[in-house]
C-alpha cells in the first residue's frame, strides 16, 4: 500500500496532458451525460402529455422511465466488468464485507493502476518521491483500521435511514472513511462553483426525480446541498473549472481512487474527494485562494459537535477528527448523533493516528516573510506554544511550564477557541497583505516611506554620535511586485454580433462608455483668453507645480534605473526644467522678447511665490539670473502685493545660493535693477521711490544687503576684472550707499539677516562719520530684531 | 486567549474576546463589553455576542493585559458611567448649539454629522 501511496504523488506531478487523456477516458461521464439527456427528455415527454391529455392522464410513465433507467444501467459500458463489479459493490456496501472488500479493494488497485495512463507514464518517468506529508497511510494499511473507524460509523448510519439519509447520494464506507479524515485538510471548491451560492445551473433535475445514486457522480456539493429541493450535475468534469489549473479533478480522482486508496468505485462515483485530496497533496499551496467561507460549510460547522467530544481532541484545531455524518447533520441543522471520541476504540497503536490526523506544520506554514518582524516573532512563539501543546498532549516529550499549563487550561475552559482553522487566519492575514503589494512603494506609501527614511536618518545620525546601542527598528517589509499590464481583451466569437459581457473583479462591466476627447491646443489658447488672467495664472502654477514635483522625483528614478537609461532620463530633466521655465517666464513657443507679466502675476500668488522658491534650486545660473533680475525690477510691486502674505522671504535663501555663483557684471546688473536705474548708469533724481520701497521692506533690504555683500566680495577677491565694471560697481555702490543714509530710521525694515562683512564695506564709500551713523543705523535694526 | 478592543464608527467601543475575522474585516466577538469611558471613569456593559459589519469597524487591536491592569482610569458601576455619559452629552450638545448659533450669526454653517454619513 506504501507504494500505491507514492505512485500519487508523483502522478500529481503529470499536469495536464494526463488529464485531458483521463478525461477522454472516462466513460461513465458519458454514459451519464447520455442518461441525463434521456431523463430530460422524458420529463418533456411528461409535459407534453399533461398538456395534450391534462395532468395525470398517464400515470405509469414514471415507472416505465424508471425501468429504462434501470436498463440503462445494466448496460454494460466500455470498462466492462470492473463498472459492474463496483455498481454491486456499492449495492451491498453497507453490508459486513469488509474482509473481501479490501480483499477486491486490492485487486481493483492493480487492474485500475495498469489502465491509468496518467500513473503508467509517471512511473516511467519520475522517480518515487515520499512526500506524503498530507496523506497518511498508515489508516489505510489494512482491514482492522478500517473496521475500527467504520464499524461505530456505519452501526449508528444504517439504521437511522432517513429523508437526509435518502436524499443524500449514497456513500460506500471508504468514502466517509475519507471525508473523516480529510474534514480538517480539505480544500473546497472555489465559492463560484458551490451549488449553494450559484453556481450557473447546468441542468436541473426536477423534483422528485428517483434518485439514482449508482450513475450520479457522488459529488460534494451534493452532499452539501439537499437534494430533495435541486440538483446541480457539477460541472467540472466537463469544463475544468478555473481553480484547477494544476489538475483536474477527474485525472486526481482516478489516480487516488486507484492507486492511493485502492478504491473499488469507477472514477466518476467518488469525486468527492477531488478537492479534498488535491489539497492535501498539494500541500495547501492553494489554500490562499480557497474561501473560508468553504472550510466554514464543512470545518466550521463539523466543530459544533466536536464540542461534546474529548476536550483534549478539541486542542489545536476544530474538526479534525470529525466523521463526516455528524457535520452534515449539523450543516442540516439536526443534532449530532454523540460519537464516540476515537480515543476509546481498542487500537494497536492509540494515538497513531491522531497523530497523523493532526495538521503537518511544515506543510501548511505560512509563509511569513511578508510580515512585520515583530509580528513574525509573535507568531512563531504561538505557532510555538501551539506545538508545545499538542506534544505534551500526547504525552510524549514535553516540559509543562507553568505558562503553559495555564494556557492550556484557558483554552480548555473556552470551548470557542480556535474557531478559526490556522488556514482560515492566514487566507485572511495573506488578503489583507495582498492591499500592501505595490509595484512601487514610493508611489503607493508614500508617508509610510518617508517616515521611515526619517527615522533611518535619525538612527544613523544617533550611530554617529556613539550613543548608546542601536535601537532596533521594525519596518513593514510589503511584497514587491513586478507591474503587470494586461489588457483585458473580451471574448469574441467569429460571426457573433455584439460582445460577450464577461465582468470579473480585474474587469468590471463598464457602467459608463465616457470617451475622452482631447481638445486641440488651439481651443484651449481662447477659452482661456475668454477667462481672466488670474485664473490662467493659477493654471500655469499647478502645471508648473506637476512638472516640478516630476523633476524632484528624476534623483530617485535615477538612482533606480539601469546605466543605459541615465542619459535619457538626464535629458529629459532638462526638458522638464526648461519647461518650467518657460511656463515661469510665460513664454510662447513663438516669442522673442519675454515680458514681465506672467512672472509678475505668478509672483503675486502665494503658492506661486513658493513654487519660485522651490523651482530655483533646479533652474541653471542663466535661468535663475533671470529670475532674480525679474524679481528685483518688479520688486515694489511685488512687495506692494505681498503685504498681506509676507512670504517673499522664503525666496531669500534660493537667492543668496545662486548669487554666490554669479559673477559680478550681473550681480552689479541685478544692483541697478534692484535700484530701477537705466543701463546706463547715470545719477539719478533725488528721490528714488524704487529704492525706497525696497529699502522699506524687509525682504527687500535682505536682499540689498546680500547683493551688496556678494557684489563687494566678488570684487574684492577678483582683481582683475575688468575696469568698467568696477566703476559701476563702486558707482551703484555709493549711491546705495547714499540712499541707504537718507533713508530716516524708522522706515528702513529689519533684514532677515545682515551679512557679516557689511559695514566694512561701507567704510570704502563713505566717511569715517558716515560710517558710524551707517553702523548705529544697522545695528540698532539688528537690536531691534 | 487575547482580548481584542474594536472601536466602531459611531464612536462605541467593544471588547471581547475575536472568534472570527474575513478579508472585510467583519468581526465576530464573544463575551463581548462595550465599554464607555468619561474622563477618568470607564464602565463595561456586558453585550455578549457581536458581530461586527467591517465596515463599521475604525480599529481593532489586542489588548495587553499586563498594559491594562495598570491603567490609571477607575472602572465605576453602570449606571454611574451612563449618567455621566449622559451628562457630558448634553454638554456637547449645549456647546455644539452655541457653535452653530455663532457661526449661523457670522453668516456660516456646518454640515451635521449625520449628513456629513452619507457621503
Amino acid at each position: 500500500m506504501m507504494s500505491q501511496v507514492k505512485l500519487t504523488d508523483f502522478a500529481l506531478g503529470q499536469g495536464w496532458p494526463n488529464m485531458l487523456k483521463s478525461l477522454e477516458d472516462c466513460p461513465l461521464d458519458e454514459d451519464e451525460e447520455a442518461f441525463q439527456t434521456l431523463a430530460e427528455e422524458d420529463d418533456d415527454i411528461d409535459q407534453f402529455n399533461d398538456d395534450t391529455f391534462g395532468a395525470g392522464a398517464v400515470d405509469d410513465d414514471w415507472q416505465e422511465a424508471h425501468e429504462r433507467l434501470a436498463e440503462l444501467e445494466e448496460k454494460p459500458t466500455s470498462s466492462g466488468e470492473q463498472e459492474d463489479q463496483t455498481v454491486t459493490d456499492e449495492m451491498d456496501l453497507l453490508g459486513d464485507h469488509e474482509e473481501n472488500l479490501a480483499e477486491r479493494l486490492s485487486k481493483l488497485v492493480i487492474d485500475n493502476e495498469l489502465e491509468d495512463p496518467a500513473i503508467m507514464q509517471a512511473v516511467q518517468t519520475r522517480p518515487l518521491v515520499q512526500q506524503s506529508g498530507g496523506l497518511n497511510s498508515s489508516i489505510w494499511d489494512g482491514p482492522s483500521v478500517l473496521r475500527r473507524i467504520t464499524g461505530p460509523l456505519l452501526t449508528q448510519e444504517v439504521p437511522s435511514v432517513s429523508v437526509l439519509e435518502y436524499a443524500l447520494p449514497q456513500r460506500t464506507p471508504q468514502a466517509r472513511e475519507e471525508e473523516e479524515r480529510d474534514v480538517s485538510e480539505r480544500a473546497l471548491p472555489r465559492r463560484s462553483s458551490s451549488p449553494v451560492i450559484g453556481s450557473p445551473p447546468v441542468r436541473a433535475v426536477p423534483i422528485g426525480t428517483p434518485p439514482k445514486q449508482p450513475t450520479m457522480p457522488n459529488f460534494n456539493q451534493q452532499i452539501l446541498c439537499p437534494k430533495p429541493v435541486h440538483i446541480r450535475v457539477p460541472i467540472q468534469q466537463r469544463y475544468p473549472s478555473p481553480f484547477s489549473d494544476s489538475m483536474s479533478p477527474n485525472q486526481l480522482c482516478n489516480v487516488t481512487n486507484s492507486s492511493l486508496l485502492g478504491h473499488p468505485f469507477p472514477p466518476s462515483i467518488t469525486p468527492v474527494l477531488t478537492h479534498l485530496q488535491r489539497a492535501q497533496l498539494l500541500g495547501g499551496a492553494q489554500a490562499g485562494r480557497m474561501s473560508p467561507s468553504q472550510f466554514a460549510r464543512i470545518s466550521g460547522l463539523v466543530s459544533n459537535p466536536l464540542a461534546s467530544m474529548d476536550p483534549k481532541l478539541l486542542q489545536g484545531r476544530g474538526g479534525q477528527m470529525m466523521p463526516p455524518a455528524g457535520g452534515f447533520r449539523a450543516f442540516f441543522g439536526a443534532q449530532p448523533p454523540p460519537v464516540p471520541p476515537p480515543q476509546h476504540h481498542p487500537s494497536p497503536c492509540p494515538g497513531a493516528h491522531l497523530q497523523n490526523l493532526r495538521p503537518q506544520p511544515q506543510m501548511f506554514r505560512p509563509d511569513t516573510t511578508h510580515l512585520h518582524p515583530q509580528h513574525r516573532r509573535l507568531l512563531h512563539q504561538r505557532q510555538q506554544q501551539n506545538r508545545n501543546q499538542h506534544r505534551s498532549l500526547n504525552g510524549s516529550a514535553g516540559d509543562r511550564g507553568s505558562h503553559r499549563n495555564s494556557h492550556q487550561e484557558r483554552i480548555r475552559k473556552d470551548p470557542y477557541a480556535n474557531l478559526m482553522l490556522q488556514r482560515e487566519k492566514d487566507w485572511v492575514s495573506k488578503i489583507q497583505m495582498m492591499q500592501l503589494q505595490s509595484t512601487d512603494p514610493y508611489l503607493d506609501d508614500f508617508y509610510y516611506q518617508n517616515y521611515f527614511q526619517k527615522l533611518e536618518k535619525m538612527s544613523a545620525a544617533e550611530e554617529m554620535h556613539g550613543d548608546g546601542p542601536r535601537k532596533e527598528r521594525t519596518k513593514l517589509i510589503t511584497p514587491q511586485v513586478a507591474k503587470l499590464e494586461h489588457a483585458y481583451k473580451p471574448v469574441q466569437f467569429e460571426g457573433s454580433l455584439g460582445k460577450l459581457t464577461v465582468s470579473s473583479v480585474n474587469n468590471p462591466r463598464k457602467m459608463i462608455d465616457a470617451v475622452v476627447t482631447l481638445r486641440g491646443e488651439e481651443d484651449e489658447t481662447k477659452e482661456k483668453q475668454v477667462r481672466d488672467k488670474r485664473r490662467q495664472t493659477l493654471f500655469t502654477i499647478e502645471k508648473t507645480y506637476s512638472l516640478l514635483l516630476d523633476v524632484e522625483d528624476y534623483e530617485r528614478r535615477y538612482l533606480l534605473s539601469l546605466e543605459g537609461d541615465r542619459l535619457a532620463l538626464m535629458e529629459e530633466r532638462k526638458q522638464k526644467i526648461c519647461d518650467i521655465c518657460d511656463n515661469l517666464r510665460g513664454k510662447m513657443p513663438n516669442q522673442e522678447r519675454l515680458s514681465d507679466d506672467p512672472f509678475v502675476q505668478i509672483m503675486c500668488i502665494r503658492k506661486g511665490k513658493r513654487l519660485v522658491a522651490r523651482i530655483l534650486p533646479f533652474l541653471s545660473t542663466e535661468q535663475a539670473a533671470d529670475i532674480l533680475m525679474a524679481t528685483a525690477r518688479n520688486l515694489p510691486f511685488l512687495i506692494k502685493k505681498d503685504a498681506q502674505d509676507e512670504v517673499l522671504p522664503c525666496l531669500l535663501r534660493p537667492f543668496s545660493l545662486i548669487l554666490y555663483h554669479l559673477p559680478l557684471g550681473t550681480v552689479a546688473s541685478i544692483l541697478q535693477q534692484l535700484m530701477n536705474l537705466p543701463q546706463s548708469a547715470t545719477v539719478s533724481a533725488s528721490t528714488n521711490l524704487h529704492l525706497t520701497a525696497v529699502l522699506q521692506n524687509k525682504f527687500g533690504l535682505s536682499l540689498l544687503f546680500l547683493v551688496l555683500s556678494r557684489g563687494e566680495e566678488v570684487q574684492s577677491a577678483d582683481s582683475t576684472s575688468e575696469l568698467a565694471q568696477d566703476n559701476q560697481w563702486t558707482e551703484l555702490m555709493f549711491m546705495a550707499t547714499r540712499e541707504l543714509l537718507r533713508i530716516p530710521q524708522s522706515v528702513l525694515a529689519k533684514p532677515v539677516t545682515t551679512p557679516s562683512n557689511l559695514v566694512s564695506l561701507f567704510s570704502r564709500y563713505v566717511d569715517r562719520q558716515k560710517l558710524n551713523v551707517l553702523e548705529t543705523k544697522l545695528q540698532l535694526i539688528q537690536g531691534i530684531r | 486567549m487575547e482580548k481584542h478592543l474594536v472601536l466602531l464608527r459611531d464612536g462605541r467601543t467593544l471588547i471581547g474576546y475575536l472568534r472570527s475575522i474575513d478579508q472585510f474585516a467583519n468581526l465576530v466577538l464573544h463575551q463581548t463589553v462595550e465599554r464607555i469611558h468619561v474622563g477618568k471613569k470607564y464602565g463595561d456593559i456586558p453585550r455578549g455576542i457581536f458581530v461586527v459589519r467591517g465596515e463599521n469597524v475604525v480599529l481593532l487591536g489586542e489588548i495587553d493585559l499586563e498594559k491594562e491592569s495598570d491603567t490609571q482610569l477607575q472602572q465605576v458601576s453602570i449606571e454611574e458611567i451612563l449618567e455621566v455619559q449622559r451628562v457630558e452629552q448634553q454638554a456637547k450638545q449645549e456647546s455644539d448649539k452655541l457653535k452653530v448659533q455663532a457661526l449661523k450669526e457670522r453668516g456660516l454653517s456646518i454640515p451635521r454629522a449625520d449628513t456629513l454619513d452619507e457621503y
